[in-house]
């Protein structure tokens, strides 16, 4: 019985530290990575010197794709919250081989949103005004201190259960580059597999769980406020808030199949990450989908039925007019279809359920488009006195040069965490094997 | 067929309207001319008369806008127009016929000729006769300005050169407003010689309840005109718009309620963020 378990463990640690370390192809693809990187670094200089003039941005539309491409970062690092703190404290046991990446996915999302309103600014160089200026009356400032805080917390849910896998890498990991094992000696924080410290850190993870529910719900419920909260038609509604936490749902949960399938494939976990995972996931997103659309049938409805004079400009663009392409792809191509093909179990098989999920995820992008920039064209003042080009936007090569590199940032990121930490976690895989041995 | 009859009945009037004969001022009225000087007080007064009493059928001179309708008010700065009398357009403003309505009742002498200072001010050619002031009395007008606090009411005494009241005065009163003057009313004096204006307690005025009050009045050719500072209405204490705790104010003066929401749950977010930091190298003293 303890040899067969003692077996098990080695199997789980060689299948899963076996993806910690440097080989040629990860190399390649981080070169890969950062060449994209420098040319988009070069359209950024190129804003840098000449400032915001280099994008499409104009008086009327002055919010384009950096602002949309940021809720949907800030949406996309939401998913680590629902899928480690909220299926996790439910007691969900399927989630555990799954959870780091999630909580990958959040950090590195989260961590790159904060850059990315960075790059809307044309002096970046003033951002620390935006400190010793900024009035807590502004929900720009909520954002910013809720943007950081949620960092922090998702940094430390990552961490806190690392440390003894990191424990671990320092260990069995004699190969690694001299840093990369100062890394591992400072990090693991003395871990020694003692009970105690299990206990210790399974507080500190229950107690980081319980946290990042209300920060991560202010994150996006502020994101949307930072709309909704200007006078403007088509944002000002009172659903925002819930709007965008389920939207980011859809999202999420799209972008952690995406993820699953590909560490799945490049780094062997068949046997860890299995098709029920699938499964369950797509199921998962079938029922954020289903939230999802319920509240954008409650936001569009509720004010199509009263066409106040602003709202029915807007909603005609979007709904029939020169917006309307987009949207309706959007909605029922993005959305609608995906789900409903969801529902049916061959769809949740990991192939298939990766191209939907690339499909949705392509799709919330747009969506997030769609209600960032058709709302400023048709202010509540006329616009009047400019030339037509003004209240038109489409964004410039540079701008989406620019919008491209946080999605670089983000693959970097999540590249070296899963290359310098396993993917996932092996104290948690040996538990829940010693688990299926005693059942 | 009652159709049809009511077709040609509809041709007839219309050609009967169209080719009635011209439209002609008596000639004992021909060559009244106004007393008072075409200056640029009178021209922008009467401007303001036409906008609201004539704009709507004859358009703006010279802009050939009028509606159409028969037969055609025309464009007032027309020749047909300019080509007569100061008298002949009087009379035909002051009796109106068919659809050009009878302004007499509505506008007194001094407005009727200041809509013709008006229209002659699109003429450059046109030099203003000179009055024939033989045998014409003007009356010396002056006026005295009072505020009744137990009714709420301007009143207006209009005395002769001796100082004994003059009956029967037109009398209209305004406040003086940033973009124009607030019309109070129009009145005719009593044979007291004595006019009332209703005031709303009300109105802004400033901080003393001060309100500059303007009070026109004529009587034939005599006209007077005064402009006084009166405490006439409540006594207005101003506010700044960010005065307070506010949502737009200041950070300083951010509402009571945001500062212990925002800090609270900032405190107690990190704090718990802090607490587990701190915590955290308790694991090697477990080891
Ligand atoms: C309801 C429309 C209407 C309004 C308001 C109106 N008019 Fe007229 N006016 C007419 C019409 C119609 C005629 C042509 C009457 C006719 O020739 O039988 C006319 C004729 C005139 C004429 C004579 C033109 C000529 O060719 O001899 C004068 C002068 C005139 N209007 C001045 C005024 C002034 C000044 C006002 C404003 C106080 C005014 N009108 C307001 C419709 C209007």
């Amino acid at each position: 019985m303890m040899d067969s378990a003692e077996k098990s463990f080695k199997k789980v640690e060689r299948d899963l530290l076996a993806s910690v370390n440097w080989g040629v192809k990860s190399k390649v693809w981080m070169g890969f990575l950062l060449l994209l990187l420098v040319v988009c670094l070069f359209y950024y200089v190129k804003q840098l010197r000449n400032g915001l003039g280099v994008t499409g941005l104009n008086d009327i539309v002055s919010w384009g794709v950096y602002i949309s491409n940021f809720v949907f970062f800030v949406a996309a690092s939401l998913i680590g919250m629902l899928i480690s703190s909220v299926l996790g404290l439910i007691g969900f046991k399927w989630i555990t081989p799954i959870l780091r990446i999630a909580e990958i996915i959040a950090v590195s999302f989260a961590m790159v949103a904060g850059l990315i309103i960075i790059t809307d600014m044309g002096r970046p160089e003033r951002l620390l005004n935006v400190f010793i200026f900024g009035r807590i009356q502004s929900p720009i400032i909520w954002d910013i201190v809720v943007v950081m805080t949620y960092v922090v917390i998702s940094l430390l849910l990552l961490y806190v259960p690392l440390i003894p896998d990191i424990a671990l890498c320092k260990d069995k990991k004699k190969g690694v580059p001299a840093f990369q094992r100062w890394i591992y000696k400072v990090l693991s924080l003395g871990f020694t597999y003692k009970p105690n410290q299990f206990k210790l850190v399974e507080k500190y993870i229950r107690i980081l769980a319980v946290l990042i529910i209300p920060v991560a719900l202010a994150i996006h419920t502020v994101t949307s406020w930072l709309f909704a909260m200007t006078l403007r038609a088509g944002w000002d509604t009172s659903i925002f808030g819930p709007y965008f936490v389920s939207g980011a749902f859809v999202a999420g949960c799209a972008a952690v199949i995406i993820a699953m399938y590909f560490f799945r494939k490049s780094y062997n976990l068949q046997d860890y990450i299995t098709d029920s995972h699938f499964n369950k996931m797509g199921k998962l997103l079938v029922m954020v989908a289903l939230i999802y659309v319920y509240f954008n049938i409650n936001e569009l409805l509720v004010a199509a039925y009263k066409l106040k004079s602003g709202e029915a400009e807007h909603l005609q663009s979007i709904l029939w007019g020169h917006g309307s392409p987009m949207f309706w792809l959007v909605q029922i191509g993005g959305l609608v279809i995906p789900f409903v093909l969801l529902i049916i179990p061959k769809m949740r098989k990991p192939l298939p359920s990766l191209i939907i999920s690339i499909v949705i995820l392509v799709a919330a992008w747009y969506k997030r488009y769609v209600i960032v920039i058709p709302v400023q064209e048709h202010p509540f003042l006329p616009v009047q006195n400019v030339p037509d080009y003004y209240s038109h936007y489409t964004p410039t090569l540079p701008e989406i040069a620019i919008t491209i590199a946080p999605f670089i940032l983000v693959l970097i990121i999540m590249t070296v965490l899963s290359k310098v930490f396993p993917v996932v976690s092996v104290w948690e895989a040996k538990e829940s094997s010693v688990e299926e041995q005693n059942r | 067929m009652p159709k049809f009859i009511y077709i040609i009945f509809g041709l007839m009037t219309c050609f009967w309207s169209a080719f009635a004969q011209e439209w002609k001022a008596p000639e004992e009225e021909k060559e009244n001319v106004s007393i008072r000087l075409f200056d640029n007080e009178i021209e922008t007064e009467g401007g303001v008369l036409f906008m609201n009493s004539c704009k709507s059928c004859h358009g703006s001179p010279t802009q050939e806008d009028f509606s159409l309708m028969l037969p055609s008010p025309g464009d007032l700065a027309s020749a047909k127009v300019q080509n007569q009398t100061d008298g002949e357009l009087f009379y035909k403003i002051r009796a109106g016929k068919g659809a050009m309505p009878k302004f007499g009742d509505a506008l007194d002498q001094n407005e009727i000729w200041s809509l013709i200072a008006y229209v002659r001010s699109f003429n450059e050619s046109y030099k203003q006769p000179e009055p024939n002031l033989e045998g014409v009395v003007i009356p010396n007008i002056t006026l005295n300005l009072s505020f009744d606090d137990n009714v709420d009411k301007l009143v207006v005494k209009t005395l002769d050169e001796n100082g004994n009241p003059m009956p029967d005065v037109t009398v209209k009163a305004f406040v003086k407003g940033h973009f124009g003057n607030y019309l109070l009313g129009k009145s005719r004096c009593n044979e007291l010689g004595i006019a009332y204006f209703d005031i709303d307690s009300k109105m802004p005025g400033d901080e003393e309840g001060n309100m500059d009050i303007i009070v026109k009045a004529s009587k034939g050719f005599g006209s007077a005109k005064v402009t006084q500072k009166m405490r006439v209405v409540d006594a207005v204490s101003f506010k700044s718009a960010i005065e307070g705790r506010h949502l737009w104010s200041v950070s300083k003066r951010a509402p009571y309620w945001l500062i212990v929401t925002f800090l609270s749950s900032l405190i107690g977010i990190w704090g718990t963020i802090i607490y587990v930091i701190v915590g955290l190298p308790k694991i090697k003293k477990q080891s």
